[in-house]
């Protein structure tokens, strides 16, 4: 069958009511679910696929691409209002998206969210059209060795948003990897700080450590000093984004999708990184530099571009190989072997009519995303006026149902308000949560990557040299941390320098 | 006289609410736990019988997963409610005989459950790359012997039913020590260990046949060896009948319902009827089967049979090996 033959057929799958009618309603559905803190783009889709079992195959499989695209933009949604992510992929978002809505750009901050998540959505869609396979049979070269150089050039990002102190950003991501390690050893079984708890033989869970770290201290915060909110509205957020700064972001939108879609086809690592990656490289790229953490639209643009560029990027690993990438895809193949459909080369050949009908429905999907995306904007930028005394309460019982909802484990809640503490005394010492939060999920990555690599070299070290892929991040890795150990020896020297200066004219 | 017909309508009307009681279970929504992510083996076995349970209850089954440390937590959450037949549990091969069999520490046994019915049974299969050069387990054994410490094998965690199975393969086809001479690499999930063989990470993998059907299908992967004794449909491999190795149809996936222990026995026989009109339903079987299970019913007692079983042929191989963990 021809290029033109199988778009035809894609084409004849999808051109009916029920196909877009399932796409409006899935991203709607995940615009609702990805805003309502908790409520992860996972559970959404996690939720509807008992709803596709009754369909057919391609109605269902938009259905659950829209509940995904839609869930994974809106999560930016709280993380600019409420500094909540709604779900763990715009943890990023929260850096910059909450000090604009605090300076009354709210609106501005939503507008960039949706555009940047618009136009990295595109890209993914067409990487996973047009290179599918390339990508894929070059992410099947990452094993552990691989993975463990690539996390490892990751966590030098904790640099990029460790604020004025690496000192403390240092400290804070020391704090994350701690702990990471809760809950059983990958290689032995054995339980590692659990203190005989069953509930602890899990680790702790993400999503409480999230909710718990970013909105919880800014409750406790208000609760301790009311004056301070006491009749403080933000104002209307009415100032909507401009061409002029879309373009002045263009820039990293385009880099933050492309290592969307870099990272979203290599299976196992997900959007929370990329946003991360994406975030730091706009900072290190940067004419304002100085602004990023205090409100830079370019901040918000490349860490949503960061993390849509993944969602269509997934879904290489799993049509091209079979593989679930993450566990939102994981689900999506249960909802392909329900109808019968395996995944994987041969679906190429076998349905190429279902395949050529997905990736219309994609494109399909990302202009749905730019009207409902910004029919919601509309909706919810209103919750920046609501007086915080109204507010916060609301947040408080939105984030104890959605923390409890995760996994309906009380337990958790717990480690919400635990996390809450703490983030709040990192809040009052100024070390920032984002250090954190990377560490905290880079961390168990990076310690399984090395102890299967070790398990497989018999423990020799030179396999984590083993192949080009390794070569090219030990290298990034290094000019990297460089860079930053000159920077931050050059800060110091300007900063002395600038205190020497200062005694001169006092003393003169 | 007028006593008389008072009393006996009381009589009459307590022992109609008495039987009324034992008849109206359930009278409110079922709680029943999958201790598994959704999208699992699990999930979408519990979620699709979910269907024609929910006819044979006649009242809403809420199901929710409770996820973490291989199916422990979920498990525990059970194992402490109500035996009241409010709290049910999915329970599965990895969570109730692997994993009691091989951790020391784990909060609970397989006393601390009532099983009312197994309803599912995957048979198990061996699989390596196609251009790994192996074309039988006899080969790879040889391999295993001849070059210790060369052979791997991924699984979806230490004490899930792809570490056991790797290593009683292993041993079954005639490796002495199979923990010594083969390297086991534990991944995070079923979908990571089977791309660990894709990409030359691990040798080999031994898993349920369902997790492995797109990868044989795409001749991504070849499968060696199945444990059932009859085939499995687009497995191109000897069975256990063919290898006139009967031992190896214990080394199977199944999923099944328990209760916390002290369940009552009415509750459990009532369960019993409503799998058997459950596993009835000609759809539900045509979908499972399409995703490569096996539906075997087996009645409360008989399942509790089963798994002990299960649970001491694991149990015995854990020991020999010293696979237990301990800490």
């Amino acid at each position: 069958m021809s290029f033109i033959d199988s778009i035809m057929a894609g084409l004849a799958l999808v051109a009916n009511v029920e196909s877009f009618l399932a796409l409006a309603i899935g991203v709607t559905v995940g615009v609702i679910a990805g805003a309502i803190p908790g409520m992860s783009a996972t559970m959404a889709v996690a939720l509807t696929l008992p709803f596709t079992f009754s369909l057919a195959p391609i109605t269902g499989i938009l259905l659950l691409l829209g509940v995904y695209k839609g869930g994974i933009f809106a999560g930016s949604i709280p993380a600019i209002l409420i500094k909540t992510p709604g779900t763990p992929a715009s943890s990023a978002t929260v850096l910059d998206g909450y000090p604009m809505a605090e300076k009354g750009q709210a609106g501005k901050a939503l507008g960039m969210a949706l555009y940047a998540s618009c136009t990295a959505d595109l890209i993914s869609n067409m990487a996973l059209i047009m290179f599918a396979g390339i990508l894929a049979s070059f992410a099947l070269n990452f094993g552990p060795p691989e993975f463990f150089t690539l996390i490892l050039f990751s966590l030098t990002i904790i640099a990029g948003v460790s604020g004025d102190s690496l000192l403390k950003g240092i400290f804070s991501a020391v704090l994350g990897l701690l702990f990471a390690t809760v809950g059983l050893d990958l290689v032995y079984g054995t339980n590692r700080f659990n203190f005989n708890d069953p509930n602890l033989m899990g680790g702790l869970n993400f999503i409480a450590v999230l909710i718990g770290l970013f909105a919880i201290p800014e409750i406790l915060n208000m609760v301790w000093n009311p004056a301070s909110a006491d009749g403080k509205t933000r104002s209307l957020g009415a100032k909507w984004v401009t061409f002029a700064e879309y373009k002045r972001c263009f820039r990293s939108i385009i880099r933050g999708s492309l290592i969307g879609v870099f990272l979203g086809s290599i299976p196992g690592i997900g959007a929370a990184p990329s946003a991360f990656l994406s975030y730091s490289e706009a900072r290190r790229k940067s004419k304002n530099r100085e602004n990023f953490g205090k409100g830079e639209i370019e901040g918000v643009a490349a860490s949503e571009a960061g993390n849509n560029g993944v969602a269509g990027a997934t879904l290489i690993p799993l049509l091209a190989l079979g593989v679930p990438g993450d566990v939102i895809t994981a689900i999506i193949i249960g909802a392909f072997m329900i109808h019968g459909l395996q995944p994987g080369p041969m679906m190429f050949i076998m349905n190429v009519d279902i395949i050529y009908g997905m990736f219309l429905g994609l494109i399909i999907s990302s202009v749905l995303l730019l009207f409902v995306g910004s029919i919601s904007i509309r909706a919810f930028r209103y919750v920046a006026d609501i007086p915080r005394g109204v507010l916060f309460p609301a947040v408080m019982v939105l984030c104890v149902y959605g923390v409890y909802a995760v996994n309906n484990n009380i337990f958790d809640v717990g480690v919400m308000f635990a996390m809450g503490w703490l983030g709040y005394i990192m809040l009052r010492a100024n070390i920032p949560a984002a250090p954190f939060l990377i560490a905290f999920i880079l961390g168990p990555l990076l310690e399984d990557n090395f102890r299967q690599s070790m398990l497989m070299s018999g423990s020799s070290p030179w396999i984590l040299a083993r192949g080009p892929i390794t070569w090219f991040f030990w290298t990034v890795t290094l000019i990297t941390v460089v860079a930053i150990v000159r920077a931050g020896v050059k800060g110091h020297r300007d900063a002395r320098r600038q205190r020497r200066a200062a005694a001169e004219t006092r003393a003169g | 006289m007028r006593h008389l017909v008072k009393g006996a309508t009381i009589a009459a009307a307590v022992s109609v609410t008495a039987s009324m009681a034992v008849a109206e279970y359930p009278e409110r929504p079922i709680t029943m736990v999958i201790p598994y992510g959704p999208g699992g083996a699990t999930d979408i076995s519990a979620r699709t019988i979910s269907e024609p349970l929910t006819t044979a209850v006649d009242n809403p089954l809420v199901m929710v997963n409770r996820t973490g440390a291989g199916g422990a937590t979920g498990s525990v959450s059970v194992q402490n409610a109500n035996p009241d037949g409010y709290t049910m549990l999915f329970a599965r091969v990895g969570s109730h005989t692997v994993n009691p069999a091989m951790k020391a520490t784990l909060p609970y046994t397989l006393d601390d459950f009532r099983f009312v019915g197994v309803y599912e049974i995957n048979p198990v299969a061996c699989a390596v790359h196609p251009d790994s050069g192996y074309d039988s387990m006899e080969e790879l054994v040889a391999e295993v012997n001849a070059n210790p410490g060369t052979v791997s094998y991924s699984s979806s965690g230490v004490g899930s039913l792809l570490h056991l199975a790797g290593a009683m393969m292993l041993r079954e086809f005639g490796v002495e020590n199979p923990v010594e001479s083969a390297i086991h690499i534990p991944l995070k999930g079923g979908g990571a260990a089977a791309t660990a063989v894709l990409n030359g990470t691990a040798t080999f993998i031994c898993t349920n046949s369902s997790a492995l059907a797109s990868f044989v299908t795409n001749e991504q992967l070849k499968p060696l060896v199945v444990t059932t004794a009859e085939p499995v449909v687009g497995f191109d491999a000897p069975t256990s009948a063919d290898l006139d190795m009967p031992q190896l149809q214990r080394l199977v996936g199944w999923t099944g319902i328990a209760g916390p222990d002290g369940l009552p026995d009415d509750i459990a026989a009532t369960w019993g009827e409503w799998l058997a009109e459950a596993t009835s339903d000609e759809e539900f079987v045509s979908k499972m089967e399409a995703r490569g299970s096996v539906i075997r019913l087996m009645d409360p007692v008989e399942s509790q049979e089963f798994i002990e079983t299960q649970y001491e042929v694991f149990r015995e191989l854990v020991d020999d090996l010293g696979m237990r963990i301990e800490g």
